[in-house]
């Protein structure tokens, strides 16, 4: 577990009871918001991102279809289609969608309002084989049309082959949130490893990486000092899993992952460049030998049920036996997973006690004895960003669902995206 | 009586058809809202990797759970779905093939 006491989080204990004490600061239960709802979308078919424009317009991917933006007064206009689409302004034939893969993240640029410019995740058959590309479309006035596709990265593994795993279909594994920070204006690029057990530690490949980037594809400098020798400049941090959510602290910066687990501890890191998440699934090393399709992720038994502790001793998520410099989780779940997806900060005040806290958000998986454990956690770090402090579940007002984007809009409010195919809007009053 | 009965379910198991095999769609209800729903979906749209179970009769949907409780593969992500078929019985099958088949067209 990585929430043991340090001497560091026992300060924090203290000084929270200190100022406990101090009525005025006291920040308690009766000051957290209640929470109503309004779908936004409904109908959609797999939404997997959002991002919004300066007016209040939200862009939004869905899976197997393409690129859309809902207006501020509702109108939805259909951007750029994936192949077997119609209706969409511009059709794009070499995006595809299989498994997991498809159309996943989207954001805007800080500069939004001088370039037009948004971004996108696909996949891809422009390569052969297939790849997972992040794509830079320039929007038109009125937002009805994309021009200027140009692919800031092209080759991003994908999956092309079933194996021998649990959801071991082609297409799996690609990571694929994108997110501006705020903070040093960057694009960050979450990957993930394809069962691929070669990605997580290579410094040649994309795949399993956080990748830190500008707009035009290029690395960001201060990528490579901080990396191993020899690594793509473009890789940020390495040995990851699945990364499907990452948020920005709203004081200090610092780039936070959810890191989706295998049978077992799903993640939330914070990020330093450079590191190493310790996500290494070769077979014969670390006490495994071989394994299903040379992956051992989901070993010593990916069919059943099974003490998630025991896995994680065999497959650990974070190996610091084999690498002890490896970036410890300040959240795992305990040691459950249950399908960790996306991250969100929520910053406005009208959020009351529950201001600063990291949303988190769940598929729910129910593998093996697993609770599903479909819901949104609010977690709320320590002050050194280090540790979580407490985890309260959001009381989600239309229910549960597999709970696939967080994103907060300009109001501050909460937005999910589920897989039933909705968009809802969370606000606090 | 008790012969024309046998015939009777005899003739059931010979003709095979869902009608004559069905199952309680209430009982099948509950069921999936408590053991599928999160993976295919409330209305069994199918979602992720999960797939739809619209428009399947209910032998189809018996057969793909037999042969999931077998411990059979069918496509590349069986390994998911067969720990969900494994615990259920001759009973719950029928119920959830007739809850399927009648409620996701
Ligand atoms: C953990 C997620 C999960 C749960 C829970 C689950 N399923 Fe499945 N189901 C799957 C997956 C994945 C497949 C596709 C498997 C494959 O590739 O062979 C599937 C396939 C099926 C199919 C075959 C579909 C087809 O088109 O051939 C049926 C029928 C089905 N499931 C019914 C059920 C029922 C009934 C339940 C509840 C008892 C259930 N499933 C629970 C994941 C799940």
């Amino acid at each position: 577990m990585s929430q043991k006491p340090s001497p560091r989080a026992l300060g924090a204990i203290a000084a929270s009871a200190l100022m406990a004490a101090l009525p005025i600061a006291a920040s308690s239960d009766t000051d957290t918001p209640e929470l109503k709802h309004t779908t936004v979308l409904s109908g959609l078919e797999n939404p997997w991102g959002m991002a919004f424009l300066p007016d209040g317009a939200m862009l939004f991917t869905e899976k197997c279809r393409g690129l859309s933006v809902r207006l501020p007064d509702g109108d939805v206009n259909k951007l750029v289609g994936m192949s077997d689409t119609e209706d969409y302004a511009t059709t794009a034939d070499d995006l595809f969608c299989e498994g997991q893969a498809g159309m996943n993240g989207v954001a805007v640029d800080p500069d939004f309002e001088e370039n037009r410019a948004v971004y996108v995740y696909s996949a891809s058959k422009k390569s052969d084989p297939p790849t997972n590309r992040v794509i830079r479309l320039t929007l038109n006035e009125d937002m009805s049309q994309t021009s200027e596709r140009t692919d800031i990265i092209e080759e991003i593994p994908y999956k092309e082959e079933a194996s021998d795993h649990p959801f071991g279909g082609p297409g799996a594994h690609n990571g694929g949130r994108l997110r501006f920070s705020p903070d040093d204006g960057f694009l960050y690029v979450t990957t993930g490893d394809n069962h691929n057990s070669q990605l997580p530690q290579s410094g040649d490949t994309l795949g399993s990486k956080v990748l830190r980037i500008d707009r035009d594809g290029e690395a960001a400098p201060d990528n490579a000092e901080a990396t191993p020798e020899g690594f793509d400049p473009r890789i940020f941090t390495y040995g990851h899993r699945n990364v499907q959510g990452i948020a920005f602290h709203p004081e200090t910066g610092r780039p936070y992952i959810t890191e989706h687990g295998p049978w077992h501890n799903d993640e939330v890191n914070a990020l330093e460049a450079g590191a190493n998440s310790g996500w290494d699934p070769r077979p014969n090393m670390a006490g495994r030998e071989d394994c299903p399709d040379d992956y051992c992720g989901y070993q010593p038994n990916q069919g059943e049920g099974m003490e998630p502790e025991k896995r994680d001793n065999y497959m650990p998520m974070t190996d610091t036996d084999t690498y002890p410099e490896a970036m410890e989780p300040v959240w795992d779940n305990n040691n459950l997973s249950q399908g960790i997806s996306s991250a969100a900060f929520l910053t406005d005040d009208k959020w009351g006690a529950w201001k600063g806290r990291l949303a988190v958000s769940f598929l729910g998986i129910g593998f093996g004895g697993t609770p599903t454990g479909q819901r949104i956690d609010l977690l709320e770090l320590s002050d050194d960003g280090e540790s979580v402090e407490d985890v309260t579940e959001l009381p989600a007002p239309m229910g549960s669902s597999r709970f696939r984007a967080l994103v907060v809009g300009p109001d501050g409010d909460l937005y999910t995206a589920v897989d039933e195919g909705s968009i809802y809007r969370i606000t606090p009053e | 009586m008790k012969t024309q009965l046998l015939c009777a379910f005899a003739a059931v198991l010979i003709t095979g058809t869902a009608q004559a095999q069905d199952g309680d769609a209430s009982a099948g209800e509950s069921l999936y809202a408590q053991s599928c729903a999160q993976c295919h979906g409330p209305e069994g749209k199918g979602m992720a990797s999960f797939p739809s179970l619209e428009g399947r009769d209910a032998e189809y949907i018996k057969s793909r759970l037999t042969t999931y409780r077998d411990g059979e593969k069918v496509g590349p992500n069986s390994g998911l779905m067969i720990p969900n078929a494994s615990k259920l019985s001759d009973s719950d099958i029928d119920n959830l093939a007739a809850y399927i088949s009648s409620s996701f067209e």
